[in-house]
């Protein structure tokens, strides 16, 4: 296709004159810059120099540091033990060591998986977590038979603890234990955000928040600006892996009638990469935040 | 097998209708030489305060570990003289030679990776020496496209499978 050209005859030498001024120009800000250089390129050395010391400088503090309590942890080990060195009655002394093995087997309930021997077999306790905060637990009761069966438990039904169990129980049971626990972790995760979206933030939601038993597909609708007239981005939020606490599919919907301006369209992709990113009640408590200082021109 | 150290706040709040905790401190020491590989993980979980993904993904961290230290020493036990483990029996990679042909490497790196969810998969890669000489040579660009190569093979054969097969392929030459 021919491109049309009014300025041919005479835009052909200037196009050579000002290429050739361009080309002057490019050169000259190049050699500028190459002669910058050296001294940017010490600067710089003596710059990553400093660094190394101050970096080296923080490496020996943090490891002093770690002796210093691996020695203050067996100091207090060996605080216990003089009490012990007490006289005391046969009796009282098996009766602290009894104590001790309570107490050691409680605190296992904090690894998420205990259990205790019973009468037919063994009684499974799974703990569950969501970043720190204990949530729910849950038992299995397993009779030591062959084949190895599950008494009664109080998972959930919704929870695939029948096919964990076809696939794990017979020829390895600790995989067994473990992958039920990632399952409940997961679900006492998802349940754990949808509560606290619930509770803590209701007044950035402009609807109830809908969502299934299993926690793995939530829908809402929320506004930045609760008393704002623009209208609520609606939200849904499918949890396809179910030993995940982030969603593994987002979307973002705005309910206006009109098409959104850029600025809000930004936010609506913003917002879709964040819940994929981070747990529910996070990314609210970061809006909440922003809310503070919103910025009114963003309002149409 | 992992040694470390752990110490650990919880704070229980008894309201009226329950009783809820809360880690509220979580220090875990674990000396470095032993897992390198899992300091990155136990930073993020000691942040989060979260301490029963720790024990969680611990345990399947150290499952894969375990698996990956049966295979390659298994795989030396077959084949002595091609293969090699550069760092000792828990190595994180394997290096297949072939006496034939040197010059010749073919190095398999196993990691053990945990992602932001705790949860614990394998990513091998494969890495690849050859002579100068022989990538002149290499007109289907088989050297190029080999760590892709290599994916491919592992999602078909499986992870001992297609160890098997490359450590095989390198000595091929050897038995003429």
């Amino acid at each position: 296709m021919e491109q049309a050209n009014p300025l041919r005859p005479d835009g052909e030498s200037k196009g050579g004159v000002l290429a050739h001024l361009e080309r002057l120009e490019t050169q000259m800000s190049k050699s500028r810059k190459q002669s910058e250089e050296p001294q940017s390129v010490q600067a710089q050395e003596g710059a990553l120099g400093t660094k190394i010391h101050k970096l080296r400088h923080l490496r020996d503090e943090l490891r002093a540091a770690v002796r210093h309590r691996q020695a203050s942890v067996k100091a207090s080990i060996a605080n216990v033990e003089p009490n012990l060195a007490v006289e005391m009655s046969e009796q009282e002394v098996l009766e602290e060591k009894l104590e001790n093995v309570k107490a050691v087997l409680q605190a296992y309930r904090f690894t998420g998986l205990s259990g205790k021997l019973t009468s037919r077999g063994v009684c499974v306790c799974i703990n569950t977590a969501f970043e720190g905060n204990l949530l729910d637990s849950y038992f299995v009761d397993l009779v030591i038979q062959k084949p190895l069966r599950i008494h009664h438990h109080s998972v959930p039904v919704f929870i695939p603890l029948e096919e964990i169990a076809a696939k794990y129980l017979q020829t390895n049971i600790q995989h067994f234990l473990f992958s039920l626990c990632e399952y409940l972790n997961a679900y006492s995760g998802r349940k754990y955000q949808a509560d606290r979206l619930q509770s803590d933030f209701a007044a950035l939601l402009t609807g109830p928040l809908q969502r299934n038993p299993l926690c793995n597909l939530l829908s809402f609708t929320y506004k930045l600006d609760p008393g704002g007239q623009s209208f609520p981005f609606c939200a849904r939020l499918l949890y396809k892996d179910l030993t995940a606490t982030l969603p593994t599919d987002v979307t973002v919907t705005y309910q206006g009638v009109d098409a959104l301006s850029t600025s809000w369209e930004e936010q609506r992709a913003s917002h879709e990469t964040l819940f994929c990113m981070k747990p529910l009640h996070q990314v609210f408590a970061s809006f909440a935040r922003k809310g503070e200082k919103l910025d009114m021109s963003l309002v149409s | 097998m992992v040694t470390f150290q752990l110490e650990f706040q919880i704070l229980e709040i008894q309201n009226k209708e329950r009783l809820s905790s809360a880690v509220t401190d979580l220090n875990i020491i674990m000396e470095p030489t032993e897992c390198s590989e899992l300091s990155e993980f136990v930073s993020r979980a000691e942040e989060r305060k979260d301490l029963f993904m720790f024990f969680r993904s611990l345990h399947f961290f150290v499952e894969w570990f375990e698996y990956r230290k049966r295979t390659f020493k298994h795989f030396k036990e077959k084949y002595p003289d091609a293969v090699h483990l550069s760092e000792g029996p828990s190595s994180p990679s394997i290096v297949i030679r072939s006496a034939s042909q040197p010059g010749f490497e073919l190095v398999i790196v196993w990691r053990i990776q945990i992602d932001e969810d705790g949860k614990v998969f394998p990513k091998l890669d494969l890495l690849t020496k050859v002579p100068q000489r022989a990538l002149e040579l290499d007109k289907n660009r088989a050297i190029e496209t080999a760590p892709l190569s290599f994916r491919t093979l592992l999602g078909v054969l499986g992870i001992e499978a297609a160890l098997e097969s490359l450590i095989k392929s390198l000595r091929a030459e050897q038995n003429g």
